[in-house]
């Protein structure tokens, strides 16, 4: 024999230890080990095997731990009752937990759904994974690629005649506003859209009283949304009514559609068959961008299709990008990601990926501050249970029995919770939706929807539920029976942790909502080095393209009306990107281009830096002149007297120009964008009518450009709105997330304080008798809170100090997004304000809680020591 | 054989029990059987027959001797009470009484 003696595997001797009956471990074990010797003495094959089928054996009902919980009396495993006495007992406490747990999933099931909805775009297609949406890439002035969402409509058809094997079916959209007229009613629809014939086998568009193959066969059919044709036919059928659409009278409605189950990032009320723009020359321009194409291929074919597009860009296009010095790829994207795919010129509603990063990190945040006041809370009020627990187990009670008895009170309140939860988020959505600016749906028959909240309501059971339980259950007995001081060290380590995250999100909130404020104060205020005030913006129509000059002409007559001006975007709206070449001596530059006509710097205040402004006293402004901003002087590294009087070629249109003048940088994007180049140029391309109107009542103004618009553009309903609105909208997402990181931040901190609550009056009843004491021996009220307080004050503090590098670093790169943004360092006040308003609530919250056990009357509790 | 019923198994272990004497615990029983009957049997398998006559009143155990073998657990060493005696005397009985009734040719048939 060896010296050391053989030992069989130590874990199946654990293993029977875990799992038989204690009387009958010993001999079982001993049993086991002298086999095992046995078998090794006796030389035999498979030792470990024949080992492991005695062990085995073993496992049978007979030696197994008993599942039944054995007590000497009778009592259930569960005791509704108990629990809810219990409940109601501690209603204070019931109620904090409860109300704690509501708001926190109240909110967790709202952002869970704004999440699911915007995760779930487009995903109710049939074919959904394998469409793709064709982009265009080029690049920009900084050389870095972006993707266009507009394509011409050659590009389909190409597609479909250079690859028929990979790309199975193609599909154009495009949008437009109509006026639609039926009867007495005429509005403006701005969700129009045109499509290719085959748009409802394409896409999976619920289709009601329609076959999708055929239902836009005709190129006068439509097909209307649901509420669409109860705005105009009410309830009566509306299929083979006649509308009008910008004057024309041939339309038939030949079918609806109703919504999706999904959100879609094609959101339309009209669809008309594109065969009306077909045999148009325009229709076969490969430049006319303004369609989006789908394609309809294999995905195993993507890579493949991916590299061929840069030989089939050269084919149709490599002379155009010769002549042009203006290049463009291809690319398909698939579908589930069209809606987070960053792209320019994209109508449809892009999805901000980081926002739903923060609003779930948010959402996760407010739960986890709920779920830890549920464990805080228990745990602090254990000392009021622990007599019970002490007299239970006296009475044969074991641990998993009482474990059982506490989770039922946790499953308890929280499905009562959840339930709660899920009836209030219902009710408030609408008012979610409208302070969010958010269209939130719930679909709870979804399988997975159920799913995850059953799961969710058990992940909640067992994280807030079985701490607490586990915690209660294993008092000792004659600890808990003989002193007051059940818990250990352990777990108040536990809850002081706890306190410190609940404060450090908190806080976290409040400093990043702060700053986000203050980054958006700073956009709305920063001087844009033109002046938007009182600027009417006017989508033109043919007909208003049309009477221009009439209608400036007569406008002027007013002294409201400063000026107007017409040009091929307005500052915050679409710049075109053109190349320049210069004339020999100066770098070719890539510049942002409004077309404009004489009066575009006068109406907005653009003040000219070097050179002069359009003028009518040359007669050759008007097809030769052209400004350009500072940042495409530097960019083009002339000097001042050089670049005035240079000619440029804009190899695009063709047009050769001179520049007059520069003009001082402002800021025609929006202030998370930098400074571009930037050209002016004289010549028409009327998309907007700005309006530059001095008076003191501006909507008297609106009603006359209104009036004289519709006397010029009978068939089109006039769309104008003012440049202070473009400007907000800019930020809208920056709004958005403010007011989630308002709501939420103090929802947090509402929370957490409930949970400090909770706790500062556990610790004032538990030293309840040490701190009359204290006031017998002539300690006075405030020394006594002081007391109390500083302990909790001390994780307070800890929270704001962690929490201030936290936001440091999320802010920064937050900020990062933002060419112009503020500096960190000139704001840290609100991390001191944030700071000390978070200490005073939390202290103020304590004291409160506290004062009543300081100030009362030492001999109440002392009297029977 | 009137209130308790044994069963094969059981009476062999019982057997073995009396046989092994003063060693009669779990791993000598085992091998007993093995050698004597040759019946297989895991100690699981045993041990729920062992304390199942225990139950009915069959045998008695206690705990003793822990030796190093046994990485110093004690065993339970087994031993037949006097109703367990009976019981098998009894089966013996009925047993001898069955074969002497039978008629020799009978067996002779059941043989060829």
């Amino acid at each position: 024999m060896p010296d050391k003696p053989l030992s069989p595997p130590s874990i199946s001797i654990r293993l029977i230890k875990l799992l038989c009956k204690k009387e009958l471990s010993e001999e079982i074990e001993g049993n086991l080990i002298e086999r095992y010797l046995l078998l090794n003495e006796g030389q035999k094959s498979f030792i470990l095997i024949r080992y492991w089928y005695e062990v085995l054996n073993y496992i049978r009902p007979y030696f197994l731990k008993s599942l039944k919980l054995k007590t000497t009396t009778t009592m259930f495993i569960f005791n509704p009752k108990i629990t809810i006495r219990n409940l109601i007992r501690h209603r204070v406490s019931t109620f904090i937990s409860l109300f704690g747990f509501i708001i926190g999933l109240t909110s967790f099931t709202f952002l869970y759904f704004y999440l699911d909805n915007e995760l779930n775009y487009d995903a109710f297609h049939a074919d959904k994974d394998s469409i793709y949406r064709v982009y265009r890439t080029s690049q920009d002035e900084s050389g870095e690629y972006y993707d266009i969402a507009v394509s011409s409509p050659p590009f389909a058809r190409a597609l479909k005649n250079d690859y028929p094997n990979k790309i199975q079916s193609t599909l154009r959209v495009s949008f437009n506003d109509m006026v639609v007229k039926y009867e007495d009613k005429r509005f403006s629809e701005d969700k129009i859209m045109i499509a290719d014939t085959n748009f409802f086998e394409f896409f999976t568009f619920p289709l009601l009283l329609a076959d999708p193959e055929t239902v836009l066969d005709n190129v006068f059919y439509v097909v209307m949304s649901e509420p669409l044709s109860k705005k105009y036919f009410g309830e009566e059928d509306p299929i083979g009514k006649r509308i009008e659409l910008n004057g024309n009278a041939d339309f038939v409605v030949a079918g609806i559609f109703t919504a999706p189950k999904n959100k879609t990032h094609l959101e339309f009320d009209i669809v008309l068959s594109m065969g009306l723009y077909e045999g148009q020359e325009w229709f076969e321009n490969w430049w006319r961008n303004f369609a989006y194409t789908y394609v309809k291929i294999n995905p195993e074919d993507e890579a493949y299709l991916q590299s061929a597009f840069p030989s089939f860009m050269e084919k149709y296009l490599g002379d155009d990008f010769k002549r042009t010095n203006n290049n463009n790829g291809l690319k398909i994207v698939p579908l589930a990601d069209v809606h987070f795919h960053q792209s320019r010129y994209d109508s449809t509603p892009i999805g901000n990926f980081s926002s739903v990063i923060i609003i779930a990190s948010v959402a996760l945040a407010i739960l986890f501050i709920a779920c830890f006041n549920y464990i805080n809370l228990s745990i602090a009020q254990s000392h009021k249970r622990a007599k019970e627990v002490g007299v239970r187990k006296v009475l044969g009670v074991d641990k998993t029995r009482l474990t059982v008895q506490f989770l039922g009170e946790s499953t308890i309140i929280l499905t009562l919770a959840i339930t709660l939860s899920v009836i209030l988020s219902s009710v408030l959505r609408g008012y979610f939706n409208h302070f969010f600016g958010l269209s939130v749906t719930y679909n709870w028959s979804d399988p997975a929807v159920q799913i995850f909240f059953s799961s969710l309501l058990l992940l909640l059971i067992i994280t807030s539920g079985l701490y607490p339980a586990l915690t209660l259950s294993s008092f000792e007995t004659l600890k808990v029976l003989r002193t007051d001081k059940p818990l250990k060290s352990k777990n108040i380590f536990v809850r002081k942790g706890l306190i410190i995250a609940q404060f450090s999100i908190s806080m976290f909130l409040i400093i990043t909502t702060a700053l986000i404020y203050f980054q958006l104060e700073y956009m709305n205020t920063k001087n844009l080095g033109y002046n938007p005030e009182s600027v009417l913006i006017i989508d033109t129509d043919r007909e208003i393209r049309a009477n221009y000059d009439e209608f400036k002409s007569r406008l002027l007559a007013y002294e409201d009306i400063k000026s107007i001006t017409t040009g091929s975007g307005v500052p915050s709206g679409f710049h075109d990107t053109y190349g320049l070449t210069f004339s020999e001596g100066a770098e070719d530059v890539r510049v942002h281009t409004v077309f404009a006509d004489i009066d575009y710097l006068n109406t907005f205040n653009i003040p000219v830096m070097a050179g002069r402004g359009f003028s009518l006293e040359y007669a050759s402004d008007s097809t030769d002149a052209m400004m350009i901003n500072e940042a495409a002087w530097k960019a083009t590294g002339l000097s001042k007297d050089e670049i005035i009087g240079k000619k440029v070629r804009i190899p695009f249109r063709d047009w050769d120009r001179t520049v007059i003048g520069i003009f001082e940088n402002y800021h025609f994007k929006a202030l998370r964008d930098a400074m571009d180049p930037q050209a002016i140029i004289m010549g028409e391309d009327m998309r907007r009518i700005a309006i530059k109107i001095d008076s003191e009542d501006r909507y008297k103004t609106l009603s006359i450009v209104e009036e004289l618009y519709k006397e010029l553009a009978p068939s089109f309903t006039l769309n104008s709105w003012f440049l202070t609105d473009d400007l907000r909208d800019q930020y809208q997402s920056e709004n958005e997330q403010a007011k989630v990181f308002t709501v939420f931040s103090c929802l947090s901190i509402v929370l957490a304080c409930i949970g400090i609550l909770g706790l500062a009056s556990f610790a004032a009843q538990k030293r309840q008798k040490e701190l009359s004491i204290r006031k017998v021996l002539g300690a006075s009220i405030s020394q006594v809170i002081t007391l109390i307080s500083a302990e909790f004050f001390t994780l307070v503090m800890i929270a704001v100090i962690l929490s201030i590098p936290l936001a440091c670093y999320f802010m920064s790169i937050w900020l990062q997004d933002y060419a112009y943004r503020i500096e960190l360092q000139d704001y840290w006040m609100v991390f001191v304000i944030a700071g000390i308003t978070t200490m005073v609530i939390a202290l103020l919250t304590i004291i409160l809680k506290t004062y009543k056990t300081a100030s009362g009357n030492p001999v109440d509790t002392i009297r029977y020591e | 054989m009137n209130e308790t019923n044994v069963g094969e198994f059981e009476e062999l272990v019982l057997l073995t029990v009396l046989l092994l004497g003063e060693e009669a615990y779990i791993l000598k029983i085992q091998e007993e059987l093995l050698n004597e009957a040759k019946r297989k049997s895991a100690m699981g398998a045993l041990h729920v027959t062992l304390g199942r006559l225990e139950k009915k009143g069959f045998l008695i155990s206690e705990l003793a001797g822990d030796t190093k073998e046994r990485g110093g657990r004690r065993k339970r060493v087994y031993e037949l009470t006097a109703a367990g005696k009976s019981v098998v005397t009894q089966i013996h009985t009925t047993r001898n009484s069955l074969w002497n009734k039978i008629p020799k040719f009978a067996l002779k048939f059941a043989n060829a």
